[in-house]
């Protein structure tokens, strides 16, 4: 269990060396934007956790859903915003099905993500995922092994989906393009280098 | 339209009530306002005119100006009416030549940041409440004697404690419990925080006491069924449910002397029908006829009918010498009459299973704190080893689920409020299971340890040093293992940040409370409100939480709000003593906001007795024909007949028609002049 702590990075050791929680580092607008975004009562939370023991991914990774609410309720939009865990969330609804204070937790973390979209800072699959759905309309599109099993259980190669109907495809890019997703995803990815 | 008597002669006075008023308007330009208004003869201000030099100006004031109305603009009536009253009185005029303007509760605090739009409205408040006090009438309140008898309704610890102190004041009290013995949750539980005094030991005495005390007239198995009246004359309707057993006393009126039930239980053991004892949440058996438990106040046997086959074998058992049972006994009724009444009716648990999560009936070692409270209790059905329901072994490792519906804001069967109790009687159950069970761990899953009681965190820091395990996190959901039927409790250490999945023998639930389902009934028959959660709703929260909007109604326990043992008995003792005040009093003076029929524009069509909500109104015969007649100590002056009646006959006393047209004209149309 126990692996080694790396403290020769200066920049870690740096962030170690100071943990204190600053009214400068807390953006009240945070606050503001993700409730009016996740049309939820996010500074609710009383951070009884059930949240977090309710969730399918905090006990296989370090998101903690508790987290976000409390970040979210102290205004610390970079913390939140910057922390990769905030894109470990698999929407599956739990914490709101469950939450006492009838919050909608889920929600709250698909307001930052798109607050942070504003940032650009998304994963790169996330981005990848952007671009497919651009092209093909799935963020997951058919493959050969797919199709192989969907013709032997009787079915035709592709869903009645895009892959079916390719002319529904403009529709979807218009929709994308108005909220310019692939664009910047494009941009991001090439600023990358990839 | 006036009845132009006397010239109004008024005096407003108006109060800063600190800065609660004047921090939020004009005080200055709201009395300069007053002066000009038609009537006024004099204006003043007082920073807190409810104390006793902002009271002498107004006594002084009417000396003065020789004035025949005060105005005065501040807080609520509810609050200060009898203060200013009172003052008034003391001035010399009729008390009820005094009006009040809310600039408080209904302008200040709610437009605390509009100076002017709050200044505006305040002189509007000042000038409605003129023109009212300008056709104020002199009015006499009446007295009713009261009867020298109380009802308690309700035989838990609450109900006996406020009977005991009623009859030891020396009243004729009738207590009233529904099931066939007193005592209530109060005899479920098997120890009490934060002293671990035995539960029953210490109940047991008072119930014995309540049974015996030459004042107490003791109905259990009993109901009321109808309350008529008012404060001083309630007649309340006894339903007797039809018990089957006759006590000692009822069966020497039947003739039967030396005879009825005395306890013994040969009834019992012949009694061929065996069902779940409510009692014991259904974890024990119990026969058609039947005691809950040992120490049952009255001692006396009741027959279930809903079960009893009635084969007579118990009547055989009971003998031709006592002759305690007749199976074809019926529901009975009997008035009394009392001056006023306590409320005591007590609590329900929510029905926790619609919590699916927790999976209680679902899961057999998911149990409530009730039930956990009989599993450990040497009168309970293991004879206080504590088992797990699914396979009898002793659980070692326990967790309490605190907040079980609690704090709750889902809707559903979950309740917003805490219900007080559950964080005590967790760490009491908690130190229970150590102290029986050797290596036993108790899981204390809690969002707030909420210890707020005289030791109660002296408490709490004991269960914590004797090794529970506090986790602060509130559970998300259990599962069970069905082949060991253990149960995998998963939740978050919110102080660690991690999420856990710990296997427990047994979890208990500190599951929500609330009101009971027949406390809707009981609260429409004595005129009691309730609180949004249901609970019944006292007067006032702070300065009056015993009495209720109804006269000579009263509150005890946990009927009013979650409470615990101290807590309600407290309150009882508060509600007895309200409860005294006017049957020592001999009488009391009602508010002479009465309809009066006004005999001869009454046309005696009898439209307006249905209408009362109070059953105040009746039609009599004067002078050769029909008009309607009010019974003043019934009439709560609601205004329905007033509002309704076709001839317009009936007058409202202090709100008359013309004193509420004054007040319309002076919002419109003196308004609109400037």
């Amino acid at each position: 269990m126990a692996t080694e702590k790396n403290y020769g990075n200066p920049e870690l050791e740096n962030k170690l060396r100071d943990r204190y929680f600053y009214t400068t580092d807390s953006n009240p607008e945070f606050l503001a934007d993700v409730k009016k975004i996740s049309r939820t009562i996010a500074h609710m939370c009383y951070q009884c956790g059930t949240c977090t023991g309710s969730c399918p991914s905090a006990p296989r990774s370090s998101y903690r859903i508790r987290l976000f609410m409390r970040r979210g309720v102290l205004g610390l939009e970079q913390e939140a915003l910057n922390d990769p865990d905030l894109w470990l969330c698999t929407t599956c609804y739990s914490c709101t099905d469950r939450c006492p204070r009838d919050i909608a937790p889920t929600d709250v973390i698909m307001a930052m993500r798109n607050l942070a979209f504003k940032y650009d800072i998304v994963p790169r699959n996330f981005l990848k995922t952007v671009q497919l759905i651009y092209t093909t309309g799935h963020g997951v599109p058919n493959n050969d092994v797919n199709r192989a099993a969907r013709e032997k259980l009787g079915l035709t190669a592709d869903p009645p989906t895009t892959h079916s109907y390719p002319e529904f495809m403009p529709g979807i890019q218009k929709i994308m393009d108005h909220y310019k997703m692939k664009e910047n995803a494009d941009r991001i990815l090439a600023e990358e280098g990839q | 339209m006036a009845e132009a008597k006397e010239e109004p002669r008024i005096g407003v006075f108006i109060c800063h009530c600190g800065t609660n008023i004047a921090g939020s308007l004009s005080i200055e330009e709201v009395m300069e306002y007053a002066k000009t208004l038609p009537g006024v003869i004099v204006a003043d201000e007082y920073q807190y005119m409810c104390s006793t030099p902002g009271q002498k100006k107004i006594v002084e004031a009417i000396a003065e100006h020789n004035l025949n109305g005060i105005v005065v603009a501040a807080c609520s009536p509810r609050l200060h009416e009898p203060t200013f009253r009172t003052a008034t009185q003391e001035g010399g005029l009729n008390k009820f030549r005094f009006e009040m303007a809310n600039i408080r509760d209904q302008n200040s605090w709610v437009h605390m940041h509009d100076w002017e739009g709050a200044t505006a409205k305040a002189k509007d408040q000042v000038r409605i409440a003129v023109a009212k006090a300008r056709m104020l009438e002199d009015l006499i309140p009446k007295s009713v004697p009261v009867e020298h008898s109380a009802l308690v309704l309700g035989g838990g610890v609450g109900g006996m404690q406020a009977a005991l102190d009623l009859a030891g004041a020396g009243i004729k009290t009738y207590l009233i419990e529904k099931s066939p013995s007193i005592g209530g949750r109060m005899s479920q539980l098997d120890k009490t925080f934060p002293t671990l005094d035995c539960s029953q030991c210490i109940l047991t005495p008072k119930m014995v006491d309540v049974g015996r005390h030459p004042n107490i007239e003791l109905y259990t198995y009993a109901e009321v069924e109808n309350v008529e009246g008012y404060i001083g004359n309630f007649t309340v309707t006894i339903r007797k449910k039809a018990r089957g057993v006759l006590s000692p006393d009822e069966a020497e009126a039947r003739g039967i002397i030396g005879g009825g039930c005395n306890g013994c239980g040969d009834c019992a053991e012949v009694c061929p029908v065996i069902k779940p004892n409510p009692f014991e949440f259904g974890m024990a058996p119990r026969k058609a006829i039947y005691i809950y438990h040992p120490q049952v106040m009255p001692l006396q046997f009741t027959v279930d009918f809903d079960s009893c086959v009635k084969c007579g074998l118990c009547v055989e058992a009971c003998g031709e010498e006592k002759k305690a049972i007749d199976l074809d006994m019926v529901d009975t009724f009997e008035e009394v009459k009392v001056g006023t009444c306590i409320l005591a009716i007590g609590y329900d648990l929510i029905p926790i299973e619609e919590k699916t999560e927790w999976g209680y009936k679902r899961y057999d070692n998911v149990i409530t704190g009730l039930e956990f409270e009989r599993l450990i209790c040497a009168s309970g059905p293991t004879g206080g080893k504590l088992i797990r329901p699914s396979d009898g072994q002793i659980p070692k490792k326990v967790g309490f689920v605190l907040c079980a519906g609690s704090r709750d804001n889902t809707g559903g069967v979950a309740k917003p409020y805490c219900s007080r109790f559950c964080c005590m009687y967790s760490l009491k159950h908690a130190h229970q299971i150590m102290e029986k069970i050797p290596g036993a761990v108790p899981y204390i899953f809690y969002m707030d340890i909420r210890s707020f009681g005289k030791m109660y965190e002296e408490f709490y820091y004991r269960i914590q040093n004797e090794g529970a395990k506090f986790i602060r996190g509130r559970v998300a959901n259990i599962l069970e293992d069905p082949s060991t039927k253990n149960l995998t409790v998963f939740t978050e250490d919110t102080l660690l940040g991690r999420p856990l999945s710990l296997e427990m023998d047994m979890v208990v639930l500190a599951a929500a409370i609330q009101p009971k389902p027949e406390a809707e009934r009981i609260r429409q028959m004595f005129g009691v409100s309730k609180s949004q959660d249901g609970w019944l709703l006292e007067a006032h929260p702070k300065l009056n939480p015993c009495g209720t909007t109804t006269a000579g109604i009263y509150l005890a326990g946990v009927c009013q709000g979650p409470k615990d043992i101290p807590d309600t008995v407290a309150q009882a003792e508060g509600a007895a003593s309200a409860a005294s005040i006017p049957i020592h009093t001999g009488e009391v003076q009602l508010e002479p906001y009465f309809a009066i029929c006004m005999d001869d524009l009454c046309a005696g069509c009898g439209m307006c007795v249905p209408q009362c909500p109070y059953g105040a109104l009746a039609l009599v015969e004067k002078n050769g024909r029909q008009v309607m007649e009010v019974t003043e100590a019934k009439c709560k002056g609601c205004g329905t007949c007033g509002g309704f009646c076709p001839g317009g006959a009936i007058k409202m006393q202090h709100f008359t028609s013309p004193q509420i047209c004054a007040q319309i004209d002076a919002f419109l149309l003196e308004g609109g002049e400037q």
